[in-house]
């Protein structure tokens, strides 16, 4: 289903996004109590890479195909890089697919996708 | 719509320990991602922009230079704590270099003209020379008063307007925009927008976004580039961490690593929607035109009369000179100073003569001793004038090869001052230009092995006492070399950086190789400008406390200014002092100045030839007195060649060993082309000299001696093999065409290619000869005298205060102990010229209110003893100490036993006296009644110290640093003699290629560079009859460089050579540590006394100056 026709009817939705103070990252969850309306997920995944657009088109979880309808953000980590055990290195994207939105990131050092999290 | 883009926010390692790109990588990436400009915009300063302006216009890019400054706040006026606290911004780190550091807000400033780079220079010079002590940072009128031809950009998240939105501070944010646009001209000023893809980025931008058009300012794109690569963002964790003097995640603790060098396409990525903001990256490139002028000159104005010019006021100096050095003048000092005047006058550079000649007559008019070095002595104007003191014709010496009018190049006319009076000579420039005209000339301190691994271990938060096991027993290598140093170096078999664990350590130190660390001082640069000199650089405070230039002495030269080296010789000091002492002594009538000896003495290169060169200037390192030996000096050519022999490029040419062969007929000398034979008759037919090559150009080839030195050049210079073709020949259709035979031009185009890399510019080498010779003549004629200034002038030379002592003694000179009864600070020569007392300066914990004292005091009445020598110089405990375990007090004062008390003694009593003395203020001699506690028995009752040998000998060496007793090995004679252990002094007896066996504590280890690539070090003991230098080549290194390394007296087993050819040398076999131990066993401590560490490199000299000396180096 295409949720938006055209960037400029995504563009509202997204900023709504963005400025809606309900909306935290699944990524920074640190505890299921936490979570409120989102989830922490941090699983494997598979995706399908737009390579014209430089972001994932679509990704697989739990057997099930994800079409992602838009890239809300896109965002980087790279912490403690001086600690081997420790260190945690991903290029994050959140996007809007199935009418949720789902935080998946490209894990740079083991070369894998994984869903971090799921906001209601 | 464009697809370019441009950087204009970028940081290099010129922002001191907050950039993880080089010049060069930045310069490179930018050309391989087709950028049309880059800008340079280092934090507080433009260290690196002459550089980095440099290389992109020589790689076709344009540069554009910038700073990022630190600002007060804009949007709230006063300070920021008055603000309640949900109102304060946050604070960013503190930015910059040293007393450059500012704290504020950032701000970016790019230079679009020449006047808004005089206005950057000045608004960067007066925020950072206003305060030496408070944090630079740019007024708000100082950056609205010199803002014309500056565009300026919001800045990062730490600057004003960032910062605010930030904090949700939208009024704030407002406020300080618009503030800082009114600084600056219609158009000039922009929000500059980052997307550094954290999860708050697009809010960021948006918001800004949303600022910029609600104040109608434009929007500019940038990525804050802090290194070039993608994965630069560890080395640069790194260094921001170690620059702060925090553990790593450092300062910034940064979400990502995102500040690397994008290209065009994934800028236009990120700003995907906002294309306007990159596109105004192209546009503000466009407008920053910045044109320096580079290869004109700007002279300072010297004093010219009016009715004269500068030529006319020279010339007449010139003659006059010319006639008092040339007497009778000659047809050719007449016919070369015509020659010179003329292409002087033709490259404009009289004033530039009249300058250095003006500060140099100061210096003489003073009484202050100097000389002129360099190439400046291949021209007989500077001897005319007094520059120099090597006469250019009668050396064979090459106008050409110091002032080339086929090439207008700036002169550099170097001269050397005594030390300890240079500060004299630097008032006079303050005073005769003007402060505001005059600046230091920075130096940029790089990164060795050593201050990677320290750097990349304290960002780690590794404890100081591992830190300092990284980085001991590392040699002197470039830190790209040290996973070679640490798999292959013997001193580094056991290294900590060994351990697997460390690898990371290992990896990140070897990527800050060669990384700008701070900027310093040159010791002896000056730049004197006509303008102000803030508007040709910024100047900051160096630590030192002097103003000193943000350019170091290439971009000086760059931009066409005048940089003069005001450098200290101590050797001058001591020359200086020696004669002062020897004509209190003798009379001023019997001593001459050794300047203006004629250097034909036989005494004088008798001393030479014997290798008897401790304390003579550039001819003592164990490598000259091998050579000394070899050569055997009859005349002043010889000096001068012999300093130019032993320099790295003969070295690495090996020409030493055929010019000797030549010197004493084992080779029969030949030349090529009979064109030869003259230019190459003082040095057997072996280009040794850079003059020479150019005479052998004139000869064979025909080439004037301007195209001679181009020719040299060319061949010097790095070049490629079809520029050497070319270059080639040139030259061989050129000596064709005068009727050469091919065969023979080809030959002498090889002995030519083979040298000129590593000829040695004879005026140099002339110009310190003079020195030398003076040294040598006050060694022949006032030994004692010497040494002892040598010792006032410490450190200099090649050799530690100890040898120096050692080798006065070998002369017959008694070196007699320092005391409080007899001392002054500094060394002091008997009446009778037989002996040296021992200066107190030397001992530790002295302090100058001290050394002052005693000597006063003395002169009132001697010290009777240690209560006596307590009250009436108020010494602390430590010096006190220092001085008893030195034997300075040895002998004062009675005990109950009728005798002076015993060192131990009075160690024991010296706290009891303290007490009482502080206590009642000034005590008495009641307090003589305090009875010294227990002490052990006297170990040698027979001495006044009660000290054994060995004791006396070990605190010698660790609170004074000398050996006075006797040597060290002296004491181990039976020991040594058991083993069969053959003296330094024996060893010119034997017999070539004989087994000996030596031992010598360490004086020096060296591990210079070999042509071969091939590590070999020469290593300098010292035994009680003299000095030994052994040889390790690499095979014996291998097995036991760790040992010297370690280690600081040796037993050494090898082979001796001994021959003309050679020199004197034993090359070690086998070399194992020697605790030297007195007849008792009691072991002496050299810990101290001698130094022990890495093999360096082959550096300094007896006066070298400074910044060559060994100390620098280990610096």
């Amino acid at each position: 289903m295409e949720l938006f026709r055209s960037v400029d009817g995504r563009l509202p939705v997204v900023l709504e996004l963005l400025r809606s103070p309900w909306i935290v990252r699944a990524s920074d969850i640190a505890r299921p109590e936490d979570a409120g309306a989102g989830k922490r997920i941090d699983e494997i995944i598979a995706i399908a890479w737009d390579s014209r657009r430089c972001c994932p088109s679509a990704f697989e979880w739990r057997s099930r195909t994800y079409r992602i309808d838009a890239i809300v953000q896109t965002w980087a980590v790279e912490r403690r890089w001086w600690e081997p055990g420790r260190r945690v290195s991903r290029r994050c994207w959140r996007v809007l697919a199935r009418g949720g939105t789902y935080d998946i990131a490209f894990d740079r050092l083991e070369g894998t996708w994984a869903l971090l999290g799921v906001l209601d | 719509m464009s697809d370019g883009f441009v950087h204009l926010h970028v940081h290099s390692h010129f922002s001191f320990m907050d950039g993880a790109s080089s010049l060069d990588a930045l310069v490179a990436r930018a050309v391989e991602f087709g950028m049309p400009a880059l800008a340079l915009t280092d934090h507080q300063g433009l260290y690196g922009a002459l550089r980095f302006y440099r290389l992109a216009q020589d790689a076709g890019l344009r540069p554009i230079l910038g700073a990022e400054v630190t600002v007060e706040a804009v949007g709230h006026r006063g300070v920021e704590s008055d603000l309640p606290p949900a109102q304060r911004l946050e604070s960013s780190p503190g930015v910059g270099f040293g007393r450059a550091a500012g704290r504020g807000f950032h701000l970016t400033l790019l230079v679009k003209n020449r006047l808004g780079y005089q206005n950057l220079c000045q608004l960067l010079s007066s925020t950072h020379v206003r305060s030496a002590h408070e944090p630079s940072t740019v007024t708000y009128e100082d950056l609205a008063r010199l803002s014309e031809g500056l565009i300026g950009l919001s800045g990062c998240s730490a600057g004003e307007v960032g910062a605010s939105v930030l904090a949700r501070q939208p009024a704030r944010a407002r406020t300080a925009a618009s503030r800082l646009a009114q600084c600056f001209a219609h158009g000039d000023f922009y929000i500059e927008l980052m997307h550094l893809l954290t999860p708050g980025s697009p809010r960021y931008i948006s918001s800004l976004v949303a600022l910029a058009d609600d104040l109608d300012l434009p929007v500019v794109a940038t990525n804050d580039v802090h290194y070039v690569e993608r994965d630069g963002f560890r080395v640069h964790d790194v260094l921001a961490s170690a620059g702060a003097k925090m553990h790593l995640p450092g300062p910034y603790d940064r979400e990502n690593g995102e500040l690397w060098l994008k290209t065009a396409t994934e800028m236009r990525t990120l700003f995907a929607g906002l294309e306007r903001a990159c596109d105004a990256t192209l546009e503000i490139a466009e407008r920053c035109e910045l044109d320096l002028g580079l290869g004109e000159f700007h002279f300072p104005s010297a004093d010219i009369p009016r009715g004269e010019t500068s030529y006319s006021v020279l010339s007449k100096l010139a003659w006059r000179g010319v006639e008092e050095r040339y007497r009778p003048m000659t047809p050719e000092a007449v016919g070369r100073l015509q020659h010179e005047l003329a292409v002087i006058q033709d490259l404009g550079f009289p004033e530039y003569f009249l300058v250095v000649r003006e500060i140099v007559e100061f210096a003489k008019s003073q009484g202050i001793r100097c000389s002129g070095r360099g190439s400046a002595g291949d021209s007989i104007v500077t001897y005319a004038l007094g520059i120099t003191d090597a006469d250019p014709i009668r050396h064979d010496l090459l106008f050409e090869r110091f002032l080339n009018p086929a090439r207008r190049q700036m002169p550099d006319i170097d001269v050397d001052f005594d030390s300890r009076r240079r500060d004299e000579v630097i008032d006079f420039i303050y005073k005769r230009f003007g402060s505001e005209h005059v600046a230091m000339v920075a130096t940029v301190n790089t990164m060795t092995a050593r201050s990677a691994v320290r750097t990349v271990a304290r960002a780690f938060g590794y404890p100081i006492s591992e830190v300092n096991a990284f980085s001991r027993h590392l040699p002197w290598v470039g830190a790209r070399k040290l996973p070679e140093v640490l798999e292959s170096y013997p001193e580094c078999r056991s290294h900590p950086l060994r351990d697997p664990e460390h690898a990371l350590v290992v990896e990140l130190a070897q990527e800050l190789d060669s990384c700008p660390m701070h900027l310093g001082t040159h010791l002896g640069g000056f730049i004197i400008t006509r303008e102000a000199i803030d508007t040709w650089m910024p100047l900051q405070w160096a630590a030192k406390g002097v103003v000193v230039s943000q350019y170091d002495k290439d971009d000086v030269e760059a931009l066409g200014l005048v940089k003069m080296d005001i450098l200290g010789l101590r050797t001058h000091s001591a020359i200086s002092d020696a004669i002062e002492i020897a004509r209190d002594r003798v009379g001023a009538e019997n001593v001459p100045e050794p300047f203006d000896l004629e250097p034909d003495d036989p005494a004088v290169y008798d001393l030479l030839s014997r290798a008897d060169t401790v304390g003579m200037f550039q001819l003592e390192s164990s490598g000259q007195r091998n050579l000394s030996q070899r050569l055997k000096a009859s005349e002043f050519e010889d000096i001068i060649a012999q300093i130019s022999l032993f320099r790295p490029g003969p070295l690495e040419a090996e020409m030493i060993t055929p010019f000797i062969r030549r010197r004493h007929g084992v080779e029969s000398v030949s030349v090529p082309h009979p064109g030869m034979v003259r230019p190459l008759r003082d040095t057997y037919g072996i280009i040794v000299y850079q003059e020479q090559v150019l005479l052998v150009a004139k000869a064979v080839a025909g080439f004037d001696l301007a195209e001679a030195d181009s020719l040299r050049r060319a061949m010097t210079k790095g070049r490629s093999r079809q520029e050497m073709q070319n270059i080639r020949e040139h030259f061989l259709d050129r000596a064709v065409e005068r009727g050469v035979e091919l065969g023979v031009a080809q030959e002498v185009f090889r002995q030519l290619e083979g040298f000129a890399a590593y000829g040695f510019n004879k005026a140099h080498a002339a110009c310190f000869a003079v020195v030398s010779y003076a040294t040598a003549w006050l060694k022949t004629y006032y030994p004692a005298e010497l040494a002892a200034s040598i010792m006032n002038n410490e450190p200099m030379g090649f050799y530690s205060p100890r040898h120096i002592l050692n080798d006065a003694r070998a002369h017959d000179i008694e070196i007699r102990a320092p005391h409080v009864n007899e001392s002054r600070a500094r060394y002091t020569v008997t009446s009778d010229g037989s002996g040296i007392r021992v200066g107190l300066k030397d001992a530790h914990e002295m302090t100058a209110r001290l050394l002052e004292t005693i000597p006063r005091e003395r002169e009132i009445r001697e010290f009777k003893d240690l209560a006596d020598f307590l009250r009436r110089t108020q010494a602390s405990a430590p010096a006190t100490q220092s001085l008893i375990r030195i034997g300075a007090l040895d002998g004062l004062g009675v005990t109950d036993m009728g005798r002076p008390p015993t060192r131990d003694e009075m160690l024991v009593l010296l706290p009891e006296l303290k007490s009482v003395l502080s206590r009642e203020g000034i005590a008495g001699d009641d307090v003589l009644v305090l009875a010294p506690g227990p002490v052990r028995e006297p170990e040698d009752p027979g001495h006044v110290s009660g000290w054994s040998t060995a004791r006396r000998l070990s605190a010698e060496l660790e609170y004074l640093g000398l050996t006075l007793t006797c040597h060290p090995l002296a004491l181990a004679e039976q020991d040594l003699q058991a083993r069969g252990v053959i003296s330094a002094r024996e060893l010119s007896g034997m017999r070539d290629g004989s087994r000996v066996t030596v031992c010598g504590v360490r004086e020096r280890a060296q591990t210079p560079r070999t042509r071969s690539g091939k590590r070999t070090c020469f290593l300098t003991l010292e035994d009680s009859t003299g000095l030994l230098d052994v040889v390790v080549f690499e095979d014996a290194l291998k097995r036991y460089g760790d040992v010297i390394v370690k280690h600081r007296s040796y037993l050494i087993k090898g082979k001796l050579q001994n021959n003309t050819e050679r020199g004197l040398a034993i090359v070690a076999d086998t070399i194992e540590p020697y605790i030297i131990r007195a007849k008792g066993g009691d072991p002496v401590r050299l810990r101290r006394g001698v130094a022990s560490g890495p093999m360096g490199p082959s550096l300094g000299g007896a006066g070298a100056p400074e910044e060559e000396s060994w100390v620098a180096a280990e610096k």
